[in-house]
């Protein structure tokens, strides 16, 4: 038998007097993966990390830790560990004593906890800060600190809920691969709770995307990138150029409502709808001279309206009469640019085309 | 090069270091009505209370300015049962002060959920009563015939024959921790209200079961609470003297009864003066030692 996967949910839902936060969610994520429970605020992924940290019990459903029924323990008696969102760093404790707490609390001998607390300060990089209160240190160094008291308890899973939202933008990045690495290192699951599709897909190898209480789509992010399956995930997971179309026998040309048609690599198209939304990323369109032969064979004409430089790229917006407007980036690769008012075409690969079902 | 480098920063003429100047005089502004009234309330009075307790001589001839040191000594001497009963209704109206209002203030805080400002206004209710009738209310609860001490003879806590309340030192601690449960409730409650509920989540996913949780988590966080509360009660309980003369035994009086039949009886006031010294200054000097002891200032910095 395959070994139990680290977090299992079975059916699980979550009711609240006037609303239902997670309806009939079943998700297994695998031994040492960095998972990440993508979706935008109310979706039911706090609730669902709350649910494996045993903070909130599930209304029906089942949860399991490494093959482990845990539904109804309490947080005290499960083998995961939490960094919260607010850091819920104890104010009147050293930095020490809180990365000890833990520790503490299952009479680990003096001399264990020293060296133990010592590792993981080590780890997190606050060597030397053993003495100082939480309220003396920066938020990126609280944050440390949060991860560090959870780390130093050897949890089989480790569960963030938005660990890094009160963090200055800079700090953030850092922090991202900050966090990659500790996970990489002590290889155990981590389980990220975060509403910033950039940020999940940095640090997860999988991401679950939430919406309304489910999982609209589930994979590694490259991939539910390239192929979302679903207008939500689309739109949610970096930005999206959608046209409404009608799928032709063979799933590989979708004749758009406006006229024209867009062709795709069949695998990319849902079977058995016929009304479909195709889309492609705005960074996978290129712009061309009307009549311009080199072009990729999804071509749609539209005039420039607006263009933006931001350095690595220009964004333009292009009117196309058959779809409306569209996002295309372009790098800054050689000197041509796209003046406002100017006939282009839009062209893209094939092999970039998705669609979802409309 | 005609301007001189190490020449001061030249500000504009029309007033920008007078400004600047103004600015910092604001905060002694705001602060001057409160240090008078201090000086002119407080300081002064104090000093000339001070040396009232130096002064000798009787109601009749006169007092005068004598360095009379005797007066202050008295403390010890002749009124050391009062300074000590004093103390000791102090200490203990304020430990059962302390272990009514912390689960009360606790209940309030985190229990109650909607109901919690209903609560607090149940209270303060009492508070819309004049201290002095309250404690003529408990004149009649702890009654010789009354309802309590009829009761606590029927399970036995009194005895039948003789078995009183009123009279005792029972009832004056009673008094004493009626009064005051507000004020060890209130600061307990605000202290207990600012903890941040995800540390208790936290504790519990540090593996703390919910007694721990409260020893390693609630209970520090919530002690500067419990320094206020403890000394809103221990310092006026110390030198409390309505609750002995309504409710306890005049031949058991506290200090502050002494001060009051000095002041207004026997019109002796350089004894009276003396003793309200002395008796401040050990109010003082254990205040001193307790939050010491308690190590807020790691707690409230």
């Amino acid at each position: 038998m395959a070994e139990a996967p680290a977090v299992e949910l079975d059916h699980v839902t979550k009711t609240f007097t006037d609303f239902t936060a997670v309806e009939d969610l079943t998700l297994a994520i695998d031994d040492g993966h960095f998972f990440a429970l993508l979706g935008p605020s109310g979706c039911g992924k706090t609730t669902t990390l709350r649910m494996v940290g045993g903070f909130e019990e599930p209304t029906s459903g089942t949860i399991r830790l490494h093959g482990e029924n845990v539904t109804g323990l309490k947080p005290y008696r499960r083998l995961v560990n939490t960094v919260f969102q607010s850091y819920a760093l104890f104010p009147h404790l050293t930095v020490f004593e809180n990365v000890a707490f833990g520790l503490r609390r299952r009479d680990v001998s003096e001399v264990e906890v020293r060296k133990r607390v010592g590792e993981v300060l080590d780890l997190v990089q606050l060597t030397g800060r053993e003495h100082r209160k939480p309220r003396q240190l920066s938020g990126g160094q609280q944050q440390r600190v949060a991860v560090a008291r959870a780390l130093v308890n050897h949890p089989r899973v480790l569960l963030l809920d938005e660990p890094l939202g009160a963090l200055d933008l800079k700090l953030r990045k850092e922090m991202q691969i900050e966090l990659k690495r500790i996970q990489q290192e002590v290889g155990i699951t981590f389980v990220h709770v975060t509403h910033d599709q950039e940020e999940a897909m940095t640090m997860a190898d999988t991401i679950a995307v939430m919406h309304q209480g489910r999982i609209e789509r589930m994979g590694a992010p490259t991939e539910i990138y390239e192929d979302p399956r679903s207008a939500f995930v689309a739109g949610f997971l970096g930005a999206s150029n959608l046209m409404g179309g009608t799928v032709d026998g063979d799933r590989g040309t979708i004749a758009l409502s406006a006229g024209g048609v867009v062709y795709a690599d069949p695998k990319h198209i849902p079977a058995g709808v016929r009304e479909v939304l195709v889309g492609v990323r705005p960074e996978k369109v290129s712009l061309f001279l009307p009549g311009d032969e080199t072009a990729p064979r999804n071509r749609i004409r539209g005039k420039v309206t607006d263009a933006s430089f931001i350095g690595v790229s220009t964004h333009y917006l292009v009117h196309c009469p058959q779809v409306g407007e569209m996002t295309v980036v372009v790098q800054n690769l050689d000197d041509r640019r796209f003046s406002l008012g100017e006939e282009v075409v839009a062209a893209w690969n094939p092999d970039h085309t998705f669609g979802v079902a409309g | 090069m005609t301007a001189g480098v190490a020449a001061p920063p030249v500000l504009s003429p029309d007033g920008t270091e007078r400004a600047a100047r103004r600015r910092r005089r604001v905060p002694y502004l705001l602060l001057a009505p409160g240090l008078v009234f201090l000086l002119v309330l407080y300081v002064v009075p104090l000093i000339a209370l001070f040396r009232t307790g130096l002064q000798s001589g009787n109601l009749v001839s006169g007092y005068e300015f004598t360095w009379e040191w005797g007066n202050f000594l008295q403390v010890f001497t002749t009124y050391r049962p009062q300074l000590l009963r004093s103390l000791l209704y102090s200490v203990s109206a304020t430990v059962v002060t302390l272990l009514l209002g912390y689960p009360l203030a606790y209940a309030i805080a985190f229990r109650t959920g909607r109901w919690k400002n209903l609560f607090l206004v149940l209270l303060l209710v009492p508070f819309l009563i004049p201290f002095l009738l309250r404690t003529l209310a408990w004149r009649t609860i702890l009654a010789d015939q009354g309802l309590v001490v009829e009761a606590m003879k029927a399970i036995g806590l009194l005895p039948e024959q003789g078995g009183r309340l009123l009279a005792t030192g029972w009832a004056v601690l009673a008094g004493l921790v009626y009064s005051f449960l507000p004020f060890m409730v209130l600061p307990i409650y605000v202290a207990l209200e600012k903890i941040d509920r995800s540390l208790l989540e936290a504790a519990g996913d540090l593996y703390s079961k919910p007694s721990t949780a409260f020893w390693k988590v609630t209970w520090p966080l919530s002690l500067p609470g419990v320094i206020s509360g403890t000394l809103l009660t221990a310092i006026p309980a110390a030198g409390d003297y309505i609750s002995v003369q309504l409710l306890g035994n005049p031949q058991e009086t506290m200090m502050g009864n002494v001060i009051e039949n000095k002041f207004l009886s026997v019109i002796d006031y350089p004894a009276a003066a003396a003793i309200s010294i002395t008796l401040m200054l050990a109010i003082v000097i254990a205040v001193i030692f307790y939050v010491r002891s308690v190590g807020t200032e790691e707690l409230v910095a």
